[in-house]
């Protein structure tokens, strides 16, 4: 197909969005600080509903922080992304359950900022803040959903997407990458040939990249085959996760609903085993402690 | 296995992941939990032809400390630098999963006195984050286990502890800062990005991987003490570790999460006053943020003993 949406966080916003919805850094009246050029957030509408969205814009650099560019998240960025997201919750709080406002994430990054500052000042706190944030406004029954468009790498995957409560994703011919490390990293660390790796990562979903892979262990709810699908296909979702939050299922969404998940798809099995001995094990000495 | 009372004297630093979680909690009081005996190892490692381990690289358990319930998590960096692979991971989450269940029989049990017996989750942190060997089950725990962090908020105290050999790195940096409070000693250490990565992103002249020393002084517990990340600094004993999370739990639980550093809009907005420093100064070196913040004697730090460096650190300002 040669079609990639790699690097166009902005135009897969007005993809996305109903036409000319999107203001950009404004949750209703709050305007968001000027600063992560990397975090394009703000407001509009999909099919009709008010929403939040947080993207990567890979086309800026960062002038305060110089490794902050194509797609990375730095501590800016990921500060603003947390406040959106604690301004969000603050906006809804009088509303019930079901009215709370989705956010879509709209993912392309290749990972955090990896600079001297960054770890002098925390960068692992300002991604760290962002996850924590998207955690609680699914617990206020916000509906997550994140829509990989190019790069969900490592530890910006963390941040922006896995905390989600359905994640999505373009199938592998639009070129999207999901992956703690390319097979060349792995192969230098585990000092496995690349042969080898190579020919194992045909039949091992647990460290080949990709999103068929991601999928096999429940770490995507579902792939999207075409760039026009993906509207329909987040909005279908929006309204799944209100759904399951309705009828007191939350956990099946999330982190934890995609550990069932994996299991249901025979990719991550010895997961829940070890969850359900745990449990039989405390079971038995239980009395001593409570 | 040696006497818990002399465990206290012993070099956290030395001691493995099991001696930690035995003796982090008071005497004869540890049961672990899906115990090497259980044989729950990764079936991952061995398709990579890698040697498995009975525990996977992690102690879980409960034991008491007072009249409290502490469900442990103790990683072991002698395995796979303690990485987190599929079962790891899921002995982590079973841990908190049974911090919140016990939460809540405590509450139905004792409804007029159940705040004195609320459990608490303290990680010993001895890690490089995810397993390449099985990397995607990895992340996806480390998911996980945030979120479990996030639905202890308002009930359950979760600490952190490092001071062990491998630090805490890479995705379990994340994890380590979202604690309610972080307990390190000075050989602890904290970060996101290895050294290689940094060096790969700036250039050799800017930051030289092979700079063990920056590196120590950028990670250390010193460094994260004054920045407030850890909210205490202990020696390098189990006990003084014993001793501070005992402390930590005599504390209401409001006063626990006073420590965090990050977790509420309040807490971004400080964080947020702190990038804008490093936007404004050309830090060139932790002692840089030290002399900052008010250390006269940035370049002595260092070397400064625990009982100096405690008396005389200069702290960032909270807000």
């Amino acid at each position: 197909m040669g079609m990639t949406m790699l690097g166009k966080g902005r135009k897969a916003i007005s993809m996305i969005l109903d036409e000319g919805s999107f203001v950009e850094g404004k949750i209703d009246g709050y305007t968001l600080p000027d600063i992560g050029p990397g975090a394009v957030i703000g407001t509009g509408s999909l099919k009709g509903r008010k929403v939040t969205v947080i993207a990567n814009d890979a086309m800026v650099r960062n002038p305060r922080f110089p490794v902050v560019y194509s797609g990375v998240i730095g501590m800016e960025e990921a500060y603003k992304m947390a406040t959106t997201v604690y301004k969000m919750i603050e906006l809804d709080k009088n509303k019930p359950q079901g009215e709370k406002r989705p956010l879509v994430l709209i993912v392309d990054t290749p990972g955090n900022g990896p600079g001297k500052v960054e770890e002098l000042f925390g960068m692992n706190k300002a991604t760290g803040a962002y996850q924590l944030s998207l955690a609680e406004a699914r617990q206020h029954g916000h509906p997550i959903v994140a829509m990989i468009i190019g790069r969900a790498i490592s530890g910006a995957f963390l941040c922006h997407g896995l905390q989600a409560d359905h994640i999505l994703s373009l199938s592998e011919e639009f070129q999207t990458m999901i992956h703690v490390m390319p097979l060349a990293g792995i192969s230098r660390i585990t000092k496995r040939d690349i042969e080898s790796l190579t020919e194992l990562s045909k039949t091992n979903p647990v460290f080949a990249s990709g999103a068929g892979f991601f999928y096999k262990l429940g770490g995507l709810e579902e792939l999207v085959h075409n760039v026009d699908d993906m509207k329909d296909t987040i909005d279908r979702h929006i309204t799944e996760v209100y759904k399951c939050n309705a009828e007191g299922n939350s956990e099946k969404c999330g982190p934890w609903g995609r550990g069932i998940l994996g299991k249901e798809r025979g990719g991550r099995e010895t997961r829940d085993e070890v969850i359900r001995m745990m449990y039989d094990e405390f079971a038995k000495v239980e009395a001593q402690y409570i | 296995m040696r006497k818990w009372e002399e465990m206290q004297e012993r070099s956290f630093y030395e001691s493995t992941a099991r001696e930690r979680a035995v003796n982090l909690v008071d005497k004869g009081t540890f049961t672990e939990l899906l115990a090497p005996i259980d044989k729950k190892t990764s079936p991952h490692l061995p398709i990579l032809g890698e040697a498995v381990s009975f525990d996977d690289g992690v102690v879980t358990g409960v034991g008491k400390i007072g009249n409290r319930p502490v469900f442990v998590i103790s990683q072991e960096g002698r395995f796979i630098g303690g990485a987190v692979g599929e079962v790891h991971g899921a002995k982590m989450v079973a841990t908190f999963r049974l911090a919140q269940q016990s939460y809540e029989k405590i509450k139905a049990k004792y409804p007029n006195d159940y705040e004195s017996r609320v459990p608490a989750v303290v990680i010993s942190f001895e890690t490089g984050g995810v397993r390449l060997h099985e990397a995607n089950a990895g992340l996806l725990a480390h998911a996980e286990v945030m979120e479990q962090i996030q639905h202890c908020r308002g009930k359950i105290p979760v600490i952190g502890l490092v001071g062990s050999k491998v630090g805490c790195f890479g995705g379990m940096g994340f994890v380590v800062v979202a604690t309610d409070m972080v307990i390190m000693s000075d050989r602890g250490r904290i970060g996101l990005t290895g050294p290689e990565v940094i060096e790969e992103a700036m250039g050799k002249k800017e930051f030289d991987a092979s700079d063990k020393s920056l590196i120590y002084r950028i990670t250390g517990g010193k460094h994260k003490y004054i920045m407030r990340d850890a909210a205490y600094l202990v020696q390098d004993t189990i006990g003084a570790f014993h001793k501070q999370v005992a402390e930590a739990l005599k504390m209401s639980y409001d006063e626990v999460q006073s420590h965090r550093c990050i977790g509420s809009l309040k807490l971004v907005e400080e964080q947020l006053e702190l990038v804008k420093i490093a936007a404004e100064n050309n830090f060139k070196d932790a002692t840089d943020v030290w002399a900052y913040f008010g250390n006269k004697k940035s370049d002595q730090i260092q070397d400064q003993f625990y009982d100096e460096f405690i008396r005389e650190a200069k702290r960032r300002p909270r807000r």
